[in-house]
């Protein structure tokens, strides 16, 4: 085992029948990373992150949380982790200050300046009464819950549901500041932009199964590049597509894509200062797509089965 | 920051923190309920024992009738008007010395006013008025010596009062047997068997479920689980707030009765009432343990209430309806002894009240320790099974 892996899971299964559950999961977090996992409802991201958690046993495989089994020695390992449950539901106290008071003893936090400030950032009212708050509010106060601890794992499972756009901004500005602390951030979701915008890598989960494991510094920096270039005619268009060196199909009437490796861009571009362009757009290949296509690739997969 | 928190093996302070904040209202509402309870139950009592003593006044009885009877005698020989009315208003004592003296010189009989006297003040203790015993002694003069036209035996008052019976259906027997009933005892068996237990099964049958189970089910737990707190230490924790609240409510409506008591009765049997509130604990904790394990074993709320709630409804109804069965229901006729049967399907039939308030008298009768023993032994098994199985269980968390 890497000496920089905090979190890992191998064949890790937990079977719910009819297809439920998860399969050979195999996951790798190194120390410092953002990890992102992401999947549809009910694909299993949930019940991975139990049994990192130890809160379920799992059927075969072994997560291991900084060298502690995670099933065995979850209390241990929790030293080092802190975790923001899906499921928001706060112990019958009243209010949101008194709950944290109360997580902090859990936690043996006494230095109480790091929470003001996550606190701050997140524009929080604490003093609340639980019961009332809002699904934001609630969700709000449960990350303030876990980071209030500073532990040098994050465990988030879908920590940005109810958080409007302002806040949910706010909050990827503190999984930025967790990961320049050198901290570990392991989050699920389902929303793709928030994954593409902090994390380092991602897994994808299908059904229980791990479709695909990308690096998004692959997806930041690609080696190849799509392009729409759109032709005041159609006539050139055609001429551009019979006579040019990089592979290139017709779209619509008056524009065609290209792909392009980024080495040859400026022969591309060269190429194309004959022609009289209307438009020239680059197709960003978003982790959607990616996910889409890794997904469409299983369904076919599947299919032949 | 490096958290140096120790992780919480067997004990954790800030759960039974958390605990204790958010179920005090509850615990103390229960409390006053006990309270209250006990308090009207102790002074039912005490006014029910006022309104009829033991005391033994046959004796004094027979004597009032001598009198009476002898002044009835005397009456119709000497054409007087002598009676125990007028004997009380104590306005003409020397007639009733002068009658007293002739009936011992002629009867050789012993009478005096003292005695008659003794004899009045004896029988007022039964604290049945002294003109129901004279009107009573009316029926047994007219009847007295007068014997039937066709079996020739002798004519009572107290025949007749069968035979009517008889006649309106009633067994003669339950009359009797309600003359001898001793509701002091029934009102301890319904309290300490059936309404003393109602509030404070309901408050365990609550507690249990929210302290793990609903916790569980809806996700709270996680907060918890996700700190350095070992499962052992939650189950432990609960475990412990399980035991000790149904103790000290216990023990201070049990303080509150013995106290009460000396303020309603000139007596009390402070030994027999303590042991009667630690049988009672002993009872709670074994039902406490059945809901606590029941709360450890499922993870659904409404499962974990049904099998605790249930449980403990099932007890608290067998025990009344077994109730119907004990001899002092029967003996009043409210009852049928077949129904003590429901005394045996139920973990309050355990608890036995009877022989448990023996204690502190000159009798003690031990049949209650095996039955407690069977109570503690239920409380320990179902107590580990809980602690250990929320250990090792999978939570939705």
């Amino acid at each position: 085992m890497m000496a920089d892996v905090v979190i890992k899971t191998s064949g890790l299964t937990k079977d719910y029948g009819n297809g439920r559950g998860i399969f050979d999961i195999d996951i790798e977090v190194h120390k410092g990373e953002v990890f992102g996992f992401v999947g549809t409802n009910g694909s299993g991201k949930t019940t991975t992150i139990r049994n990192m958690m130890g809160f379920i046993k799992p059927d075969s495989g072994t997560s291991v949380v900084n060298g502690l089994d995670s099933w065995r020695q979850s209390a241990d390992i929790m030293k080092n982790v802190s975790y923001v449950p899906g499921e928001i539901a706060f112990p019958a106290l009243k209010t949101g200050t008194e709950f944290l008071k109360t997580q902090a003893k859990y936690l043996g936090v006494t230095d109480f300046g790091y929470m003001n400030h996550v606190i701050e950032l997140l524009q929080l009212d604490p003093t609340a009464h639980l019961k009332r708050m809002s699904k934001g509010m609630k969700q709000k106060t449960a990350i303030v819950a876990a980071l209030m601890g500073e532990k040098e794992i994050l465990v988030l499972d879908e920590p940005t549901t109810g958080l409007d756009p302002l806040m949910r901004e706010a909050f990827l500005q503190l999984v930025r500041e967790e990961k320049q602390k050198g901290h570990t951030v392991f989050m699920s979701s389902h929303i793709f932009e928030e994954i593409e915008a902090v994390c380092d890598r991602v897994a994808m989960i299908k059904d229980g199964h791990i479709i695909d494991t990308t690096s998004l510094y692959d997806l930041r920096h690609p080696t190849v590049k799509n392009f729409i270039v759109e032709f005041e005619q159609a006539a050139q268009k055609q001429h551009f597509i019979q006579n040019t060196a990089f592979s290139a199909e017709s779209a619509d009437i008056n524009s065609c894509t290209v792909r392009c490796k980024t080495s040859q861009l400026d022969a591309f571009f060269h190429s194309l200062k004959d022609y009289p362009i209307t438009n020239l757009k680059e197709v960003h290949c978003s982790l959607q797509q990616q996910f889409m296509s890794a997904y469409k690739k299983e369904l076919i997969q599947n299919g032949n089965n | 920051m490096e958290t140096t928190k120790k992780t919480a093996r067997f004990f954790s302070k800030p759960l039974m923190g958390q605990t204790i904040k958010s179920n005090w209202a509850l615990c103390l509402a229960i409390l006053l309920v006990m309270i209250l309870l006990g308090t009207v139950m102790n002074y039912a009592m005490s006014m029910m024992t006022t309104e009829k003593t033991d005391v033994d006044v046959t004796e004094y009885q027979e004597s009032f009738y001598t009198y009476l009877g002898a002044l009835a005698t005397y009456d119709t020989m000497t054409q007087q008007e002598l009676s125990y009315k007028d004997f009380a208003a104590g306005n003409h004592d020397a007639a009733y010395e002068a009658a007293f003296e002739i009936l011992n010189t002629q009867a050789d009989m012993d009478l005096s006013i003292e005695g008659f006297h003794s004899a009045i003040e004896g029988l007022s203790q039964s604290g049945i008025s002294l003109d129901k015993y004279v009107e009573q002694f009316e029926y047994v003069y007219a009847l007295k010596q007068s014997e039937g036209v066709f079996n020739k035996e002798e004519l009572t008052a107290s025949g007749m009062l069968t035979i009517t019976l008889d006649m309106m259906g009633v067994s003669s027997d339950i009359v009797e047997k309600m003359s001898e009933m001793n509701p002091a005892s029934m009102m301890n068996q319904m309290y300490y068997t059936a309404m003393g237990l109602l509030p404070i099964f309901l408050l365990i049958v609550i507690l249990a479920n929210s302290l793990i189970a609903d916790q569980v089910d809806r996700g709270s737990m996680a907060y918890v689980l996700s700190t350095p707190t070992k499962r052992s230490a939650v189950a432990i924790t609960q475990m412990v707030f399980m035991l000790v609240v149904p103790l000290i409510l216990i023990g201070i409506v049990g303080a509150t009765r013995i106290g009460t008591s000396f303020l309603f009765f000139d007596e009390v049997n402070v030994a027999g009432m303590i042991a009667l509130f630690i049988g009672m604990y002993i009872l709670v904790e074994a039902v406490c343990g059945l809901c606590y394990m029941g709360s450890c074993l499922f993870s659904q709320s409404k499962k974990s209430m049904a099998f605790g709630g249930g449980l403990a409804v099932w007890f608290f109804l067998a025990s009344m309806i077994g109730m119907f069965g004990s001899e002092n229901m029967v003996n009043t006729g409210m009852g049928v002894s077949e129904l003590s049967i429901f005394n045996n399907l139920t973990l309050v039939g355990l608890y036995d009240v009877d022989t448990l308030s023996t204690i502190g008298t000159a009798n003690v009768d031990t049949s209650f320790v095996w039955k407690l023993l069977v109570l503690a032994a239920i409380a320990v098994v179902s107590y580990t099974v809980g602690a250990v199985r929320f250990s090792k269980k999978d939570l939705p968390l």
